[in-house]
């Protein structure tokens, strides 16, 4: 018992050293009262999950730490889970980061509730031409470039080779491929014991508002408090003809709908579906993960009757209001998200870098290998989005399009139903 | 829940008597009592031990679509992959320490209060056990947005002193009510009798009280930890910055964007953030139940 | 030699209460000095409990009038009862309101059949008492966060035992039980009852243990079969002990948030989403913390009212015997 005693005793005065260790470290970043001079660190919060990218994160930031001694940053990892409420409490707790990874749709309306620094002028011109207008458009609130883009995913059709061949399947080539087209290869893959596609959707609101882009389905209109809600033909053509083909023709594998994506990674791992649709990062799971004897492929991108395109939704970096560098933040962020170093870490990520300059690095680096030549293809459909300027789409979308589009799926309602449940979701969240 | 599993308990002697005579029906209702103990231990013992076998299984067998109750070749890798991972062990030591400390704050704030609660009628009792019916009342939804506002002000947002202090409070409770039903095991006349010898109140609680309540101080302590161990809620809002991150949160965050997990780490993770509570449970389960139920069998 | 150990406090309470009782008038006169001794001991769990329960509780209900938001800089206005006026016709409110009555009485009620079953065995000395009783506490002992990591992996549909089992039986083995809008909800009330088992299972055991073993023993004697005991002896004899478990953990598991959270964050489809989810959606994701502590005001009114309707039924029916 005495021992025990002891061990604890022990414990409390180690974890106290180390609570007071840790405290210390923070006045040391906090402390300094806009004395320029006296050296300081800020933190920069990153949602990094790939080995490959943590590490090449790790790396930029030590390029800089070397080059800016009295103005060091240091990388406090963060996981994407849940990491919108943990970043409302710290702004509200006054212990947010100075530097923030996140995505455009997210970071938005922190921005709108004026967390977020203006990064307008810290952006050079060249670097300003370097990214698509599009891209930037999707990172701008009240005219203020509130983020740089870093990374975008675009949603990408991975297919067993093998299995295409095996049931006659022409493999597409071409700049882009259709839905149809897709529809039909599922038929024809599909077998007793096997499907034509496995789809996870379990999330399914970002997935079926981007490629409905592809049938101008566009969902909202206007921006902020103004913006009123539209649900058409173009809007609900994605998820209808995802219900034909997983209800009528059978060719998606049903359990897969409720899945995330990587959990139906497995499946297609399995051979148990000849397709799948995931975001374009799966790429490096795949190069990790996949079966030896796999030899899997990226399809064209998927076109809609109106355009291959895909809403962008980059992820980004943004600098806090309230940070007491945000000067040094947005050079910080400048640096970081240089052509060279955006090359580094997206194919690290396998993502598209929202920089031309970056894809060229990534296209002659790859030689257009492991889906790289498909999946830059499509980073050139990429454009920004209407709903991403919805002031209430957060919440609409966690409240009434996630359940809706489940409900869908899951065959509890129709497509006329899963229409009026949108808008009417909307009448009430956004009074 | 059937007829068959209510057996009048017996006396150990007289078990023994018994046994030889069991006739045919006790044996049936014997045997279908054993089969409904097998069935309980499998609901509650199977999913630790499926967890413990994910841990151990390669990140191969856990992707693919067969079940193994026993892995195909062991990983332990998984275990020094969890510890590598981001912060595991620091966020293990907060949570070591959150939890001792929570521990000793609830035993020295809490003894006196159940001893009042115990000795003294009237008023005091009733405004005591009336308080702790009401906290477990109230959702801690409604609690944590104000008290997150409270500890703003007094900057231990973000701070496990602040955790600590909420975890003391929020505990408080059930410790007073299981240390209030240890006392009044005591008997006053005990306490008359030092009381007489003319030592002081304090004398008699430190000299005659407190140490013959040690089973019951052992019982809270060891509920307080455990507690504290296992929150979640409180520590997923006030505590922001990963370096102050307690297990619970870690692990819930192990969870990467698209629901990419490692499974192997994750369960390795949960496993060994398992082990503290097992351990106190084995070693003291006997005293811990004996301690729950002194204070649920007054409630 | 279990049974001996268990009962003692309470046992020994039930006498040292008897003869406390009979003796404080004449032992103890001094009113005054003893109710500032009473004080002294009492204010060290006072304070904690004013500053961090009780005044955050009171600007918790105060809030639900007023448009408090997360926002940056916002000014708070107080606006009376239009929170509550808009809650009223909140449709999303009251689906998930009603999930949150589903799973809070279907939990509480198979906690209790489940843990009196394992009470009576537990009660009727089989073997293996000592593990078993270990194994009883478990749930307990784990971290909710992983008691929902690894259900998710049991009822996983990639490689998950639940299936596997399922399938080598010949039934359909590729049902997605967390993520099917028919299944999500009964899996996550299952894992609700393997939660709470354990306090229900070791109080009830307390109560069966203070029953007299002549009781028993007597009824046995009258030729009454086990069930008979059991509707004649133990039931009546439990019965203060199941209101106050029944009515704790339905408070409890009205309230609880971690589990689920972790293990579906209300989905598919917010077929799981329990008000605490519901809530804290309101207020960490849309950041309407005015409107949240609305919601909180009123589900304390609803459990409190349900609460008070089962206790007075429970306690009148004792009064007419």
């Amino acid at each position: 018992m005495k021992l025990r005693v002891k061990g604890a005793l022990g414990l409390i005065a180690a974890s106290s050293l180390l609570l007071t260790a840790c405290s210390s470290s923070n006045e040391g970043n906090g402390g300094n009262e806009g004395e320029e001079t006296a050296p300081f660190t800020m933190t920069f919060q990153s949602l990094s999950d790939q080995p490959g990218a943590i590490a090449a994160t790790e790396e930029i930031v030590a390029a800089w730490n070397e080059a800016n001694a009295d103005r060091k940053v240091e990388i406090v990892p963060a996981g994407w889970d849940g990491v919108y409420d943990k970043l409302v409490t710290q702004f509200n707790g006054d212990s947010a980061p100075d530097i923030i990874h996140y995505e455009a749709a997210s970071i938005i309306p922190f921005a709108a509730d004026g967390y977020i620094a203006d990064l307008t002028e810290h952006i050079p011109d060249e670097v300003k031409s370097d990214v698509d207008q599009g891209v930037w458009d999707s990172v701008t609130v009240d005219g203020k470039i509130i983020a740089a883009p870093t990374e975008m995913q675009s949603y990408m059709v991975f297919a067993n080779k093998k299995l295409l061949e095996e049931a006659g399947v022409e493999i597409p080539t071409g700049d882009t491929m259709s839905w149809d087209q897709l529809r039909e290869m599922a038929q024809k893959t599909t077998t007793a014991d096997q499907f034509g596609l496995a789809w996870g959707l379990k999330s399914p609101t970002a997935t079926f508002m981007s490629l409905g882009l592809g049938f101008d389905g566009k969902y909202f209109e206007g921006t902020g408090d103004d913006a009123t809600i539209r649900i058409g033909a173009g809007e609900l053509e994605v998820p209808k003809r995802i219900g034909e083909m997983a209800f009528t023709d059978k060719t998606i594998d049903p359990v897969s709908l409720t899945q995330s994506g990587s959990e139906v990674l497995a499946t297609f791992y399995g051979g148990k579906a000849a397709m799948t649709v995931q975001g374009s990062f799966q790429a490096a799971n795949m190069v990790k993960d996949a079966p030896a004897d796999l030899d899997w492929i990226v399809l064209p991108p998927l076109e809609g009757t109106t355009s291959a395109d895909q809403a962008a939704n980059p992820q980004t970096i943004s600098v806090n209001i309230d940070s007491e560098h945000v000067d040094a933040a947005a050079e910080f962020v400048m640096f970081f998200t240089s052509g060279e170093n955006m090359a580094k870490l997206n194919q690290a990520d396998a993502l598209i870098p929202a920089s031309k300059s970056a894809r060229e690095v990534i296209a002659t680096e790859t030689k257009g290998e492991d889906g790289w030549d498909m999946t830059l293809k499509s980073g050139n459909h990429l454009t920004s989005a209407p709903f991403l300027f919805v002031n209430k789409y957060t919440q609409w979308k966690e409240t009434v399009a996630t359940p809706a589009f489940q409900k869908f799926l899951a065959q509890e309602i129709d497509i006329d139903q899963l229409g009026t449940e949108l808008n009417a979701g909307w009448e009430q969240v956004s009074r | 829940m059937s007829a068959v599993t209510l057996n009048p308990p017996a006396t150990a002697p007289e078990r023994k008597d018994r046994k030889p005579k069991l006739s045919g029906k006790h044996l049936t209702i014997r045997v279908l009592q054993y089969l409904a103990l097998a069935l309980y231990l499998i609901f509650l013992g199977f999913p630790l031990l499926w967890l413990i076998s994910a841990s151990m299984k390669s990140s191969g067998e856990l992707n693919s679509l067969t079940a193994n109750l026993i892995p195909q070749d062991f990983h332990f890798s998984n275990f020094s992959e969890a510890l590598q991972k981001q912060g595991l062990v620091r966020s293990a030591g907060n949570s070591i320490f959150v939890a001792i400390a929570t521990t000793i704050l609830v035993i020295v704030v809490s003894l006196p209060g159940a001893y009042a609660l115990a000795r003294f009628k009237g008023k005091i009792r009733a405004a005591g056990t009336g308080w702790i019916l009401v906290s477990q009342v109230f959702p801690v939804i409604l609690i944590i947005i104000p008290l997150f506002l409270i500890l703003k002000q007094v900057g231990l947002v973000d701070n496990l002193w602040g955790l600590i202090l909420v975890y003391t409070t929020y505990t408080m409770p059930f410790a007073l009510w299981m240390l209030q039903g240890y006392v009044q095991s005591i008997p006053v006349d005990l306490e008359e009798a030092g009381a007489m010898d003319g030592a002081s109140r304090l004398k008699v609680l430190m000299g005659i009280v407190f140490p013959l309540l040690k089973p019951g101080i052992i019982a809270t302590a060891m509920f307080s930890f455990v507690s504290a161990w296992n929150e979640f809620f409180f520590a997923l809002v006030l505590i922001q910055s990963p370096e102050n991150y307690t297990l619970p949160i870690t692990l819930k965050m192990f969870v990467g964007g698209e629901g990419k997990v490692a499974l192997g780490p994750l369960a390795a993770g949960a496993v060994l953030a398992t082990i503290p509570s097992i351990i106190f449970f084995a070693l003291l389960q006997r005293k811990l139940a004996s301690g729950l139920m002194a204070g649920a069998v007054k409630g | 030699m279990s049974t001996s150990e268990l009962t003692t406090p309470s046992a020994d309470s039930v006498a040292s209460k008897a003869t406390h009782r009979s003796r404080k008038p004449q032992m103890r006169g001094v009113g005054k000095a003893q109710r500032r001794e009473a004080i002294m001991l009492v204010i060290p769990s006072l304070i904690p409990v004013i500053l961090f329960s009780v005044a955050p509780l009171l600007i918790g209900i105060f809030m639900a009038f007023t448009d408090n938001t997360l926002k940056r800089n916002h000014e708070t206005q107080f606006i009376g009862f239009d929170n509550f006026v808009r809650l009223m016709s909140d449709t999303y409110f009251w689906e998930s309101f009603k999930i949150g009555m589903i799973w809070a009485f279907s939990v509480t009620i198979l906690q209790l059949l489940a843990g009196m079953g394992l009470a009576l065995l537990l009660n009727s000395n089989l073997k293996f008492q000592g593990f078993t009783r270990l194994l009883a506490l478990l749930p307990w002992a784990m971290p909710p966060v992983v008691v929902a990591i690894m259900w998710k992996m049991i009822y996983s549909p990639n490689a998950g035992p639940l299936n596997a089992v399922l399938g080598s039986m010949g039934l359909p083995s590729d049902i997605n039980w967390l993520g099917d809008f028919s299944t999500a909800l009964p899996a996550v009330i299952v894992v609700g009852v393997w939660v709470g088992m354990p306090q229900t299972t070791i109080t009830l055991l307390a109560g069966m243990q203070q029953i007299p073993e002549e009781l028993n023993e007597a009824a046995e004697v009258d030729g009454a079969n086990a069930w008979l005991v059991f509707r004649s002896i133990t039931l009546p004899s439990l019965k203060p002990i199941i209101a106050s478990i029944t009515s704790l953990n339905f408070i409890w598991n009205f309230n609880s948030f971690g589990l689920v959270y972790v293990m579906t964050e209300g989905g598919p489809g917010g077929k799981t989403m329990l008000p605490m989810l519901f809530t804290y959606i309101e207020a960490f994701k849309n950041r309407n913390i005015g409107y949240a502590a609305a919601m909180g005001d009123l589900l304390v009114l609803v459990v409190v009212a349900l609460l008070g309707v089962y206790l007075w039924t429970q306690f009148k029916g004792d009064k007419i015997k």
